[in-house]
């Protein structure tokens, strides 16, 4: 019987069905943050004692608030560093830190054939690498370092067939709001979004974690990407860099982490990379986007547009902005800022703007091709690792009503700051907006400059 | 058991769990505390709230609870005082998080939420799976397993006890993977 990389990944997993469609599905690798860990593991230290399934399948990180920004979140990474030294637990911290989803990949915690849980809903961005990974709660995330399981219900397959290639200025993040868009902001649920088709082999590691990381944003458990030689070759840098001996093997192995010709999906639906173009959303839900070149579709939802302020039909590059942000798991890895960096070389941001890199690695390798250069001489503020602005938690928060184009994930009601609105885009629409101080696209920025010049002339 | 309140009416699709609470208080490393930020997120939230103090019942539309997976959201609507949440659906990772913190998430169609907005109290009684409400009578579905967490909480000793399988079926993995 044919199979989907899912139900292979789910089939190798299963330690035992469980009443109700439910089963004891077994984890491979926990990761563990300072926000939605310490509850979870105070707990079971509590009532269990000090006894985890398996210290050395954890990895832990401060990654949300980091450095600490007042007493309560100090105390949470605290928490953190104390549990991760008593329990033996590899921890990256302030320094050597970054976003738990760029972290992870980067430092080579990620396999193909693997299951991944943490606390956190981004935590589908794993999925790039032909592995099972979905977000959980705390109390789950605790259940699966005590027990090394997760009780699940068997998602549906969504199969969605990538064929053609990325060009017009599109990415992978048009790509991924594309394809919630087309989905719906709940039309996964239930289900694994599993990519596939000749599409996929054409992005890179780091474009199908972008993708792959905004499956929940359509309800999905989580998104995958079938491992390939694309893959292969990610894999043995980082795994390299941990010092393993036995990548020939361990290839073959990661080979095995796709789907058969001819497997049968529950759902499907094909896109053509080919006719995308950048996308902004004008909503308050990723589902709610459309082309940049477009308008606020006449059919938009009252309630989103009364929340976002404007009204159907608007041009979508009307719209003036406030502040931009370029960052966030979904995009702040070394090609999302090389991507920013070409559109604002040699300009200047009209609007206040915040790049924040996914990991201190990311930054230290963006700084040796000078982007710290780019990014400050066109008058943005390049800052840190962390999660930054995406979920108002720390710096950068909006004021009520504030405009901000933003390359993260989530556009919900007060998600950058009570009242604050927020568009999601690509990092390149998200350089060029700030550029013009309204949502644009890089192409808009490239024809002003050369009409200026030609002015000149 | 059986959760008997009034209703909060809660008329709008996709909650998120940034309107149930603001990343912004998700500072602490316990699971209480939280009840006094519920719904601050949300467009008209805190007054909606203050409508009716005494509620224990939500009733929401299609896709409670999507966003994030943090647990407080589930923790922020228990400690408010509220037992149940009745929707037209709700996303995994909330309703997972419902189930383990004695909060009864209710799936009802369309038409029988719509019938609950012009009804002031519910009576849930969960073990029969039906909800009482004025002249309306709605059975529900739950999860025959998490049915008993949200029940008699337990998930956790529920895990505690596979330990020794799950160790079995690893050792089995690894020896399969040498051969």
């Amino acid at each position: 019987m044919t199979k989907t990389l899912f139900a292979k990944l789910w089939d190798a997993h299963v330690v035992e069905e469980l009443p109700g469609g439910n089963a004891l599905v077994f984890v491979d690798r926990v990761v563990a943050h300072e926000i939605t860990t310490p509850t979870g593991a105070l707990e079971i230290e509590e009532r269990f004692g000090d006894r985890l399934y398996d210290p050395d399948r954890i990895v832990a990180m401060n990654d949300h608030v980091s450095p600490a920004k007042d007493t309560e979140t100090a105390v949470q990474a605290q928490v953190l560093r104390t549990w991760a030294k008593r329990q033996g637990i590899e921890l990256y911290d302030i320094g050597d830190n970054g976003i738990c989803h760029v972290m992870v990949p980067e430092r080579g915690y990620v396999e193909p054939g693997m299951t991944l849980c943490c606390g956190d809903s981004h935590t589908c961005t794993l999925g790039a690498f032909g592995a099972f990974a979905l977000g959980v709660g705390s109390t789950a995330q605790g259940g699966a370092m005590l027990a090394g399981c997760l009780i699940l219900q068997r998602p549906k397959v969504y199969g969605v067939e990538l064929v053609g290639r990325l060009g017009h200025g599109a990415t992978a993040k048009d790509l991924a709001l594309t394809v919630v868009s087309r989905l719906g902001f709940r039309g996964g649920t239930g289900y694994v979004i599993e990519y596939h088709g000749p599409g996929v082999a054409t992005l890179s590691m780091e474009e199908r974690m972008t993708l792959c990381n905004m499956a929940i944003e359509a309800g999905a458990t989580s998104g995958i990407c079938p491992a390939d030689e694309v893959t292969v070759a990610y894999l043995q840098g980082t795994q390299k860099q941990r010092g393993a001996a036995d990548l020939d093997q361990r290839a073959a192995r990661w080979r095995a982490a796709r789907a058969d010709e001819g497997a049968a999906y529950d759902a499907r639906t094909t896109v053509d990379l080919t006719e995308l173009r950048p996308m902004v959303s004008w909503g308050t839900n990723p589902g709610e986007c459309s082309p940049i070149d477009g308008t606020v579709p006449a059919d938009a939802p009252g309630g989103s547009l009364d929340y976002m302020g404007l009204r159907a039909g608007q041009p979508l590059r009307e719209i003036a902005i406030d502040q931009a942000f370029i960052g966030s798991c979904t995009n702040s890895r070394l090609s999302d800022l090389r991507a920013a960096a070409e559109v604002l070389r040699g300009r200047r941001v009209s609007v206040p703007t915040i790049v924040t890199p996914g990991s201190q690695a990311v930054r230290r390798a963006a700084e040796r091709e000078g982007l710290h250069d780019v990014f400050q001489d066109a008058g943005a503020l390049w800052t840190h690792s962390s999660c930054g602005p995406c979920l108002g938690m720390s710096m950068g928060v909006l004021a009520p009503a504030m405009r901000c184009v933003s390359s993260s994930n989530r556009n919900f009601p007060g998600r950058m700051g009570a009242g604050g609105r927020v568009h999601l885009a690509s990092p390149a629409v998200v350089a060029a907006s700030a550029v013009l101080g309204r949502l644009a696209s890089p192409q808009e920025v490239g024809e002003r400059q050369v009409a200026v010049a030609g002015g000149v002339a | 058991m059986i959760v008997d309140g009034e209703i909060l009416f809660v008329d709008r699709a996709n909650v998120d769990t940034d309107q149930i609470i603001p990343a912004k208080h998700l500072t602490g490393v316990t699971k209480t505390g939280y009840g006094q930020y519920l719904f601050t997120g949300m467009p008209g939230g805190t007054d909606l709230l203050a409508s009716k103090p005494n509620a224990s019942v939500i009733v929401s539309r299609e896709n409670f609870g999507c966003g994030s997976s943090r647990e407080h959201a589930a923790w922020a609507i228990a400690d408010h005082g509220f037992r149940a949440v009745i929707a037209e659906g709700f996303a995994r990772i909330f309703l997972e998080n419902a189930y383990t913190n004695g909060v009864v998430p209710v799936v009802l169609p369309k038409e029988q939420v719509e019938a609950l907005r012009h009804v002031d109290r519910a009576r849930i009684d969960v073990a029969a799976q039906v909800v009482e409400a004025g002249e309306h009578r709605f059975p529900f579905e739950l999860d025959p397993l998490r049915k008993a967490f949200v029940l008699e909480g337990g998930f956790l000793d529920y895990l505690a006890k596979k330990i020794d399988a799950v160790r079995a079926w690893e050792r089995r993995r690894a020896e399969m993977a040498s051969t």
